[in-house]
């Protein structure tokens, strides 16, 4: 009698791991979801847009995959289900899921000096590929956006004096810090790493590598991802993924790296992903740097930088309020694109309603 | 010291004009190559909203607008080359392929 009830608590227990779901050529749809709840959610994420003004929250897309399955979307502007959209700093987050697969394969450790693999790093030789997924490097970059032009580096990188080869650019910056003493967040750091890539895999296979490594087993078949003209990847800005293929690479991280039954991404590669830099100071960002992903750590006797969220929740973040947020313990992954041109939309505000609409589990 | 006291806001004038000289020199570079932002972000992201993101051109039009005016914007569908003029200066950005999408020239 006691053997045949432990059984059956065990069989009620062990059902979520048979009813693991993966995507096919499409996501399956799980249980449709109504209520107050979601009408707050939405009231916040599409209010009456302002094309004119281009003022307050600008949502082109918000999916949410619960349990490997798509329980929503919804698209706005001229995005649509088709639209491989811009990721901006996203692609960061991609560029180190890339290089996962080649760490997997063996062909770098994180200790390695970066210039081994991108020569024109020797003037600053003790950079290594891990001090690179910190934005720990040291180098003295400016990564203002539209306020300071002039000073800019990620400006000058993208669009005037760094663009035929953003590396080599990013490469004469001088040192304001020893490598993996302080964090700055720096999309030269990020584009180091692709240029990096270009010796691990050779030049043979990188032109290909993001698909074959990374886009192609998850079954991700509209991905662009645009170079300077040396052919390198623009890690730091230019991937363009529809939602519901970056939503794959969401689930792909949510189990640790695993595609179905590969695993694709070492799982010590996630736990680096996931992992705080150890020397980031509290505030100096709007969340907590891992290894080019951002973290919903407490660190430094700061609070969490989304305190709604679970403190598992970490994401990649982009320009004009990119987003994917991967929440393992809520088996949620969501992705918002959007064209935020003022400071309106909030992790926090996102995260705290869609959590309230979508979480199965009680919320704290 | 005299000419100090007998003309104070020439000498002032003098000091002033000197500081901007040298912050000219020690930013020529980076003040060489600011006239190009304007017409380069607007060419790629304009050709990279359009050719990549596949959107109606009325919109990328507006999705590119920044505060600084651009002057003259050629969109060659054909070859999808987008050409852009702004502050003194002429960028492009051509749509390089389904995979690379575009590229500042």
């Amino acid at each position: 009698m006691f053997k045949g009830l432990s059984l059956i608590v065990m069989l009620l227990l062990s059902h979520p791991a048979h009813a693991e779901n993966w995507p096919a050529e499409q996501w399956s749809t799980g249980p449709v979801i109504t209520g107050p709840a979601l009408q707050a959610l939405e009231t916040y994420a599409f209010p009456p847009r302002d094309d004119s003004t281009r003022t307050g929250i600008r949502t082109d897309a918000l999916l949410v995959i619960r349990d490997g399955q798509l329980i929503y979307e919804r698209y706005a502007g001229p995005t649509t289900a088709d639209t491989p959209h811009l990721t901006w700093s996203i692609s960061k987050s991609l560029m180190a899921t890339v290089l996962g697969v080649a760490y997997g394969e063996g062909l770098f450790k994180l200790q390695d000096p970066v210039q081994t693999f991108y020569p024109p790093m020797k003037k600053h030789p003790d950079v290594t590929m891990a001090d690179l997924l910190h934005w720990a490097s040291g180098l003295d970059w400016q990564e203002d956006y539209e306020y300071a032009p002039l000073k800019s580096s990620v400006v000058a990188m993208l669009y005037t004096r760094g663009h035929q080869d953003m590396a080599a650019f990013t490469a004469e910056h001088a040192e304001y810090a020893k490598p993996d003493q302080a964090f700055r967040y720096s999309s030269g750091d990020s584009g180091l790493l692709a240029a990096a890539l270009k010796t691990i895999v050779g030049p043979k296979r990188y032109p290909d590598y993001p698909w074959t490594a990374l886009f192609d087993p998850l079954g991700i078949h509209h991905a662009v991802w645009e170079t300077d003209a040396t052919g390198v990847f623009v890690a730091s800005s230019y991937a363009y993924l529809t939602a519901r293929d970056l939503a794959r690479v969401g689930l792909l991280m949510a189990r640790d790296g695993r595609w179905q039954g590969r695993q694709l991404l070492p799982e010590d590669w996630v736990a680096f992903n996931r992992q705080p830099f150890a020397h980031y100071k509290a505030h100096q960002d709007d969340a907590v740097p891992g290894g080019q992903w951002w973290l919903n750590r407490a660190v430094d006797g700061a609070a969490q930088p989304w305190p709604d969220a679970p403190a598992d929740t970490y994401a990649a973040l982009g320009h004009w309020g990119q987003a994917m947020y991967v929440i393992p313990s809520e088996n949620l992954v969501i992705v918002r694109y959007g064209d935020d041109r003022d400071e309106s939309y909030q992790h926090n505000d996102l995260l705290r309603l869609a959590l309230k609409a979508f979480a199965q589990k009680v919320q704290p | 010291m005299s000419f100090l006291r007998s003309r104070p806001f020439s000498a002032l004038f003098l000091v002033l004009l000197l500081a901007l000289l040298g912050w000219i020199w020690q930013e020529r570079v980076a003040l060489w190559a600011f006239p190009d932002i304007i017409s380069a972000y607007t060419a790629k992201e304009y050709c990279s909203c359009r050719y990549v993101m596949n959107n109606e051109a009325r919109y990328c039009h507006s999705y590119v607008k920044q505060w600084l005016p651009t002057s003259r914007f050629v969109d060659d569908a054909s070859s999808k080359r987008v050409t852009v003029s702004g502050m003194g200066r002429s960028n492009s950005a051509v749509w390089m392929g389904e995979r690379q999408g575009c590229r500042l020239q």
